[in-house]
């Protein structure tokens, strides 16, 4: 019928920016739900901890794509259907939160129990002790693990392809049938997705190395 | 008309989604333990081998964590047999997940490493030993304990990854899913079970893995 | 002109139902559709020559040109909704699309999920593979391995016939289950004539052909269970362009032949 040309990567190329748009929606939306869950889970009352950390547990331990499927078409089954936009925000809103949640908490807590200590000799609310002595602290900690987390979060969009939604790789499975030439569209396709995620591995490690070598200035030989 | 569940069909059919969920528990377990020697070696390659097999290492870990699965997985099943080898869909699944995990799990181990202190390393040295002996007895070990939970972390996302290799044939429990949602045009009812499915594999593991950690690295040191 | 014409079809749809002895209560569908004066109808664009990609990467092929000329003798706009294959069904039964015109085969075990109206076109299940590749019949699957796409005719009637000791591995798509025979990950696969042809032409040093027919099967344009309104209107709208030559012609033009006569559900 056709060969691969110019046009196809072009529509392979324009694809792309559905990738970008849901990776910075689900986390800029998943962020705010994600530092939610990390401040319920270390809550003081037994019942939020637990409720969080089920949350949590549902969404890391069940895969995107049954979520995705049931949020798009089985709630659709309760009268309650959602737009192909509204669905895959929803759920990778979700999704995104579970794991920012998890990956904060793991921060909050890495500060040491004597920051907590002495903010409260120094008669600091909760709130206080929370805010203006921890987060600043934990949020320095979480930034390496969560720009890492981005570049999951980016090669995870490519599951929206399954409620018809044309992104990166729905474009490239598009383009393999029309063109019959699935060696020349993945390749294309695989360093589509490298060149979105690489800076972002890039910038990750480069934060860490940072940030560890402030960590451990007495460390160093 | 409103939609009626009709579970039976799906229960009917259980025994298959059963075989499916252990092959699925049986490919993620064989390759945690493969690609954690994968990462094990990769790991003290990138830090300690010689300059070309470190850019090697490098070449590979980011170009497997920056790219899809199925990418990949498609590039083993599809494109590996015009240069000669060619597997079956349930062995390069294997294959890919190994090589996958493998990446990932080398970069938490290095950061693991990297995370004992230097005066650990210092008296390997004095005591006389060499790089691959302080590798091996001083720093692996605490190494792998304080990435312990990253490790497990990585290993549910492989194991819920693992629902793409349906795509090239391989017919573990997502497989199994897609052929029954087909055949029986009950989409909602298997994947609602199958998610729940997912999930009590998912916590199982988590709870193996606490369990694990206890046994390994808490008691061990109470000793 | 179009309100007219609207007006007239409306009025034709509610005769019709009158006439075979539907309550108009349940006539939901259509009314609502004329009032928003838009259809969404599945599309699925990776199994040509039903629906495909065309040069310009826009939407086309037989069943898509089909949707396109139904909503335009209903009077209203065209959404198409993008389904995979697999997802043709549950976009029905979740509301996405008001009816599915994505080459759906009429099969029992598929009307227990939907309603069909009368077929609009047809198509043939064979097997195919490389010259070399001994099949002259169904017996000789045994001991091959025979790939198909899931949620396809395929899938339903080849295990039917495969004698035991036939290998039958499943793909999600059209494109991983040819791309398996390329490879020759499978000795043959099974598919819709027009495909097995198409990969033939695309790869001539494979050399494939059609083995042998399974079956030939009458598609049709599936409706959710209970909108016996849209269906009365869709079955009224296939009747007009089979006798019209509209369909036929349509058909010709995406598959290069001729539409077989199309018998009534």
């Amino acid at each position: 019928m056709r060969l691969f040309g110019l046009n196809d990567f072009l529509f392979i190329l324009s694809a792309t920016r559905w990738t970008i748009l849901l990776s910075l929606l689900a986390f800029a939306l998943g962020g705010l739900l994600g530092a939610v869950i990390a401040v319920l889970r270390i809550s003081r009352f037994s019942a939020v901890r637990l409720a969080a950390a089920s949350y949590v547990q549902l969404f890391q331990g069940t895969p995107l794509l049954m979520q995705l499927f049931l949020i798009y078409y089985g709630l659709s089954l309760f009268g309650l259907r959602l737009d192909a936009w509204t669905a895959v925000t929803i759920a990778y809103t979700i999704y995104a939160a579970a794991f920012l949640g998890d990956i904060w908490r793991g921060c909050i807590q890495a500060i040491p129990k004597e920051q907590w200590e002495a903010s409260r000799a120094l008669a600091l609310g909760y709130a206080h002790q929370l805010f203006l002595v921890i987060m600043p602290q934990a949020v320095r900690i979480a930034i390496p693990p969560t720009v890492g987390f981005l570049v999951q979060l980016v090669k995870a969009t490519a599951v929206a392809s399954i409620i018809g939604f044309v992104e990166l790789t729905r474009a490239g499975q598009l383009m393999t049938n029309a063109t019959f030439q699935p060696m020349i569209v993945y390749p294309i396709v695989a360093v589509l997705y490298l060149s979105l995620c690489w800076p972002l591995s890039v910038w990750a490690q480069h934060l860490e190395k940072r940030f560890r070598v402030e960590n451990v200035m007495g460390r160093r030989k | 008309m409103t939609y009626v569940f009709q579970f039976g069909i799906v229960f009917d059919r259980f025994p298959e989604l059963l075989e499916g969920a252990l092959l699925t528990i049986r490919l993620a377990a064989m390759a945690l333990v493969l690609g954690l020697i994968v990462a094990v070696t990769c790991a003290y390659l990138r830090m300690s081998g010689p300059k070309p097999l470190r850019v090697l290492v490098g070449a590979y870990v980011e170009g497997i964590r920056n790219t899809p699965f199925l990418v990949q997985l498609y590039i083993i099943f599809f494109s590996l047999p015009g240069m000669g080898i060619r597997m079956d869909a349930n062995q390069a699944a294997l294959v890919g997940m190994v090589i996958n995990f493998g990446a990932y799990a080398t970069e938490i181990v290095r950061a693991g490493v990297q995370s004992v202190p230097a005066g650990q390393i210092e008296v390997g040295l004095a005591l006389g030993l060499k790089r691959l002996q302080i590798y091996r007895f001083i720093v692996l070990f605490p190494a792998i304990k304080a990435v312990f939970p990253a490790l497990a972390s990585q290993f549910i996302l492989l194991l819920l990854g693992s629902s793409v290799v349906s795509a090239i044939s391989a017919n573990e429990l997502t497989a199994i899913a897609n052929t029954l949602q087909s055949t029986t045009f009950r989409a909602f009812e298997v994947y609602i079970v199958v998610t729940l499915m997912y999930l009590a594999i998912a916590v199982a593991f988590r709870g193996l893995f606490a369990a694990l950690y206890w046994c390994v690295f808490v008691r061990g040191r109470e000793r | 002109m179009t309100t007219k014409l609207r007006f007239l079809v409306a009025a034709g749809a509610a005769l019709f139902a009158l006439a075979i002895g539907v309550q108009t209560a349940g006539a939901q569908a259509l009314d609502r559709i004329l009032k928003d004066k838009k259809i969404r109808i599945t599309a699925e664009v990776t199994s040509p020559p039903f629906g495909i990609l065309d040069k310009d990467n826009k939407p086309t092929g037989s069943e898509i040109e089909t949707a396109r000329q139904l909503a335009k003798d209903l009077g209203v706009e065209l959404e198409l909704v993008q389904v995979t294959g697999p997802q043709r069904i549950p976009a029905l039964q979740s509301d996405r699309a008001d009816l599915a015109i994505s080459s759906l085969s009429i099969t029992t075990e598929r009307a227990k999920s939907v309603w069909f109206s009368s077929p609009h076109g047809a198509l043939s299940i064979v097997i195919g593979a490389g010259k070399n590749v001994n099949i002259k019949s169904a017996a000789d699957l045994a001991g091959k391995k025979i790939g198909m796409t899931r949620a396809t005719l395929e899938e339903q009637v080849v295990p039917k016939v495969a004698p035991p000791g036939t290998n039958i591995v499943f793909f999600d798509e059209h494109s991983a289950t040819q791309q398996a025979l390329l490879s020759g990950q499978v000795d043959a696969i099974g598919g819709a004539a027009f495909l097995i042809n198409e990969l033939a032409k695309r790869n001539p040093d494979k050399g494939i052909e059609s083995k042998f027919t399974v079956m030939t099967a009458f598609y049709g344009i599936a409706v959710k269970p209970g909108n016996y309104d849209l269906l009365q209107w869709v079955n009224t709208w296939v009747f007009v362009n089979k006798q019209n030559g509209v369909l036929a012609k349509i058909y010709k033009e995406h598959t290069g032949v001729d539409l077989v006569d199309l018998p009534a559900l």
